[in-house]
């Protein structure tokens, strides 16, 4: 049986790649995508801990389908809103979405 | 007939690149963990574990570091699909089926549209933002530090096994009815949120004057 | 009907009926709105369809009010619930009443707008009343999602498209750090269940001490975001400028009253007993929101801004009160935060709907186009005013009798050093109000002539301003009601 501390460090390295990704990208799209890499990092979290520490309950497993679900829901709804905005200001790039300051 | 294959030279050059220098960095990682297989220092599915975990972070990687948002839109495939992989070995057929369909034929395919229809098409190469050496290192730090208290709990005994998909099924529409409920509510509103942001709006009488305006000065 | 673990599931779906209520109205404001020239009704139509609705939730709350127990193991129904879903369906309520002339005017689609009103007031409701991380996780994001599209819906303004991406990208990071810390939770405790959560922590977290911190960490950060205090608080000036006005009124109200309910349930329940790990982070934050929000409040010259700062430092004194939840004294703490939290609320309100009643006629948002109002129109010259001083904390206003109680509870939970800090820093705040106020009353108006405001714009600005006043001199009715659900707090947990 494979240590739970295996997953337990994917999952970790995969949220801070993830975490890293927020802070260096410009393009809205791309930080996008590293916010699901941060939250695949969580879902492996969640499953690991429920097929390990609460196998009868595996209240985790039905956890991270929920956040799936959420995160699908959440990638729809930004990107309408970055298309919005590329229509409007023919860019998808964040720092460049400054007429808002102090 | 075979004039109509396409050349090599007439692939994506990247690609090319690419899978070469994956080949070469992953075939002796390949041999590494076979020799660790074959003699018994990693069991079969640790070795599964390990290749699918090489597939992840690499992936991830690609995503954050591609300057091309399409590579990095397909390394992002292959991190979600490792990540299918992992659920399997975790013994959950179920969310990997979701994941794989959710993510690899929703999520990215989305992604991709929505990199085309802003300027991806044009212009593939992005430039990444000026703190990126203050982002890899709060990363890095939040990395090591998250490695180092997950490694240092004790997380008491595993009793991993299958959860079958009646249970499984029972358990989200019995027991956890309400949330089952508020996530409906939940695609509804981001369905509504989609709609209204990517509808085109009635463009205010002032700004199409600008707009107009500055088509002129251009011509 | 027990669940997967034999545990007995109670079904009672009349423990939810206000909820379904608001649902249920939601559905038929859309529906309305899209057949309106069938149904041949006006815009009034959807503003007093959801009032109906949230009349009738409201009337199923108080009808309903003895009929406690949970939902399921998912949701519980006790005085606090009650007490928050009273709250949470008078503030939109108030909201619409407030602001449905604005909204006719600068909101894109008005029947999804009170749709998505409605709807996200069920989040708050289940913030407060959940008793299993999963329904909590998914209110949040239900009130979030509301907000992120009600952010976007400002008609003709350029800023508000720029603010939702902001809005969306960093509330999606926080809700990915929330989740993280759940997650190591989860891992901890073994359950989802506040109450197993609780049990599992009181045992201590022996060998998973290191990461059961780190989850707090993550759970706090993620939190903090959702309630904008520093250093987490970059989304909410810009959300705040870029939303229509009623929605920043509902983001300065609701969606913190919401957090902080939230807050509590978590930190005077499950997480009590491991109150030594995370009481510092909260104080730590407290201080930093507190000196954050009232220092950059002081550059600001938009209106928004303003009032986006200064709620940010509103939630440093919220903060103070969790942080000094303890075991023995917790049920005052939580009392005191809850009387505080309803003050807040009252007064933003008054100030929101005054100024939302001074746009629809003016158009401006700056600060200084507040100049000589109190020539052009005294009696919203001096409900602002009021409201300004309530917040800064005047006697004989709302602001002063909780902000006096929550500083004294904080200071008997062994926190002075806190109420020290939130005392200058409220004094620093009452120099950014007078601001504000000088423009009113000392300056020439530009324009001249006198204006009046709508009818139910006296109604509902009058009625604030009266409870306001009210709750300053005799403010027993709220303090009794606070410290009932503040016990079923800690009965529940």
């Amino acid at each position: 049986m494979i240590p739970i501390e295996n997953f337990l460090v994917l999952s970790a390295i995969l949220f801070a790649i993830g975490f890293y990704g927020v802070l260096a990208r410009r393009n809205a799209i791309l930080i996008l995508m590293a916010v699901e890499l941060m939250l695949a990092g969580v879902s492996i979290n969640f499953i690991a801990f429920a097929t390990y520490l609460d196998a009868d309950a595996f209240s985790g497993l039905v956890f991270a389908l929920f956040v799936i679900a959420v995160a699908a829901a959440e990638v729809g709804l930004a990107l309408g809103v970055v298309l919005r905005l590329f229509r409007e200001r023919r860019t998808a790039n964040v720092d460049e979405a400054d007429s808002l300051k102090w | 007939m075979f004039d109509r294959l396409p050349l090599p030279s007439q692939f994506d050059r990247v690609i090319v690149a690419g899978g070469t220098v994956a080949a070469i960095v992953a075939t002796p990682v390949l041999v590494v963990l076979l020799a660790l297989l074959f003699s018994d220092v990693i069991s079969g599915p640790e070795f599964v574990f390990y290749l699918a975990a090489i597939v992840v972070v690499s992936g991830a990687l690609g995503a954050v570091l591609m300057d091309n948002v399409v590579h990095a839109a397909l390394c992002l495939v292959a991190t979600l699909l490792g990540v299918a992989g992992i659920y399997l070995l975790l013994m959950t057929e179920f969310i990997a089926l979701v994941q794989v369909l959710v993510y690899g034929g929703g999520v990215v395919i989305l992604l991709l549209f929505a990199l085309m229809m802003t300027n991806a098409a044009e212009d593939p190469i992005v430039t990444d933002g000026s703190q990126k050496p203050f982002g890899f290192l709060v990363a890095a730090i939040m990395g090591s530090l998250f490695v180092a208290a997950l490694l240092d709990a004790q997380w008491g005994d595993p009793t991993a096994n299958v959860v079958p998909f009646v249970d499984f099924g029972t358990r989200i529409f019995r027991d956890f009815s309400v949330p089952v409920i508020v996530v409906a509510v939940l695609l509804d509103i981001a369905l509504t949120g989609a709609f209204i942001n990517a509808r085109r709006a009635e463009e205010a009488p002032r700004e199409r004057a600008e707009a107009e305006r500055a088509g002129e000065a251009r011509s | 009907m027990t669940d997967i673990l034999g545990n007995p599931l109670n079904m009672q779906y009349e423990l939810l009926l206000p909820e379904i209520i608001l649902a249920l109205t939601a559905l038929a404001v859309v529906f309305v709105d899209a057949f309106k020239r069938e149904f041949n009704v006006g815009y009034r139509a959807l503003p007093f369809l959801s009032l109906i609705g949230l009349g009738g939730a409201a009337v199923a709350t108080v009808l309903l009010m003895n009929d406690q127990g949970d939902f399921a193991r998912l949701v519980e129904v006790d005085d606090f619930t009650t007490f928050f879903r009273l709250l949470f369906i008078s503030t939109t309520a108030v909201v619409i009443l407030g602001s449905w002339e604005y909204i006719e005017e600068h909101v894109n689609h008005v029947g999804e707008f009170f749709g998505l009103l409605l709807l996200s007031t069920i989040g708050a409701i289940y913030m407060a009343a959940a008793r299993d991380l999963l329904t909590a996780y998914l209110a949040i994001e239900v009130l979030s999602f509301s907000l992120y599209v009600m952010v976007s819906m400002a008609r003709n303004d350029p800023r508000s498209g720029e603010a939702v991406l902001k809005y969306i990208l960093l509330g999606g990071v926080a809700s990915a750090m929330l989740l993280y810390g759940l997650s190591l939770l989860y891992g901890v405790a073994g359950s989802t269940q506040y109450s197993e959560i609780g049990e599992a922590l009181t045992g201590g977290s022996g060998d998973m001490e290191l990461a059961l911190l780190l989850g707090f960490v993550m759970i706090v950060s993620g939190l903090a975001f959702k309630a904008s205090a520093a250093p987490f608080h970059m989304w909410a000036p810009d959300a705040y400028e870029g939303a229509p006005w009623p929605v920043t009124a509902y983001i300065a109200t609701t969606s913190k009253a919401a957090t902080f309910a939230l807050f509590l349930r978590w930190f005077a329940g499950p997480l009590l007993p491991a109150v030594d790990d995370w009481a510092w982070m909260l104080a730590s934050l407290a201080v930093v929101t507190m000196v954050i929000g009232n220092l950059v409040a002081l550059q600001q010259h938009n209106l928004k801004r303003l009032l986006a700062y200064s709620s940010i430092a509103q939630v440093g004194y919220l903060l103070m009160a969790v942080a000094a939840l303890s075991t023995d004294k917790g049920s005052e703490t939580a009392g005191a935060l809850l009387v505080h939290l309803g003050g807040y609320l009252i007064t933003n309100l008054v100030v929101f709907i005054a100024i939302i009643h001074f746009y629809n006629r003016e158009q401006k948002e700056e600060i200084t186009d507040l100049k000589g109002l109190a020539q052009s129109n005294p009696y919203l010259a001096l409900v602002t005013t009021a409201g300004l001083f309530s917040l800064a904390g005047m006697p004989l206003l709302a602001g002063f009798f909780t902000k006096f109680i929550l500083f004294q509870a904080v200071a008997d939970a062994g926190y002075l050093w806190l109420v020290v800090v939130a005392v200058v820093a409220s004094t620093v705040s009452l120099y950014y109000y007078l601001v504000v106020i000088k423009q009113m009353y000392l300056y020439e108006p530009l324009a001249e002539g006198r204006w009046r405001i709508t009818p139910t714009g006296y109604l509902v600005t009058g009625a604030l301003f009266v409870v306001m006043v009210v709750l300053g001199l005799w403010g027993t009715p709220l303090y009794e009601v606070a410290d009932a659900a503040a016990k079923a707090l800690f009965i529940s947990a």
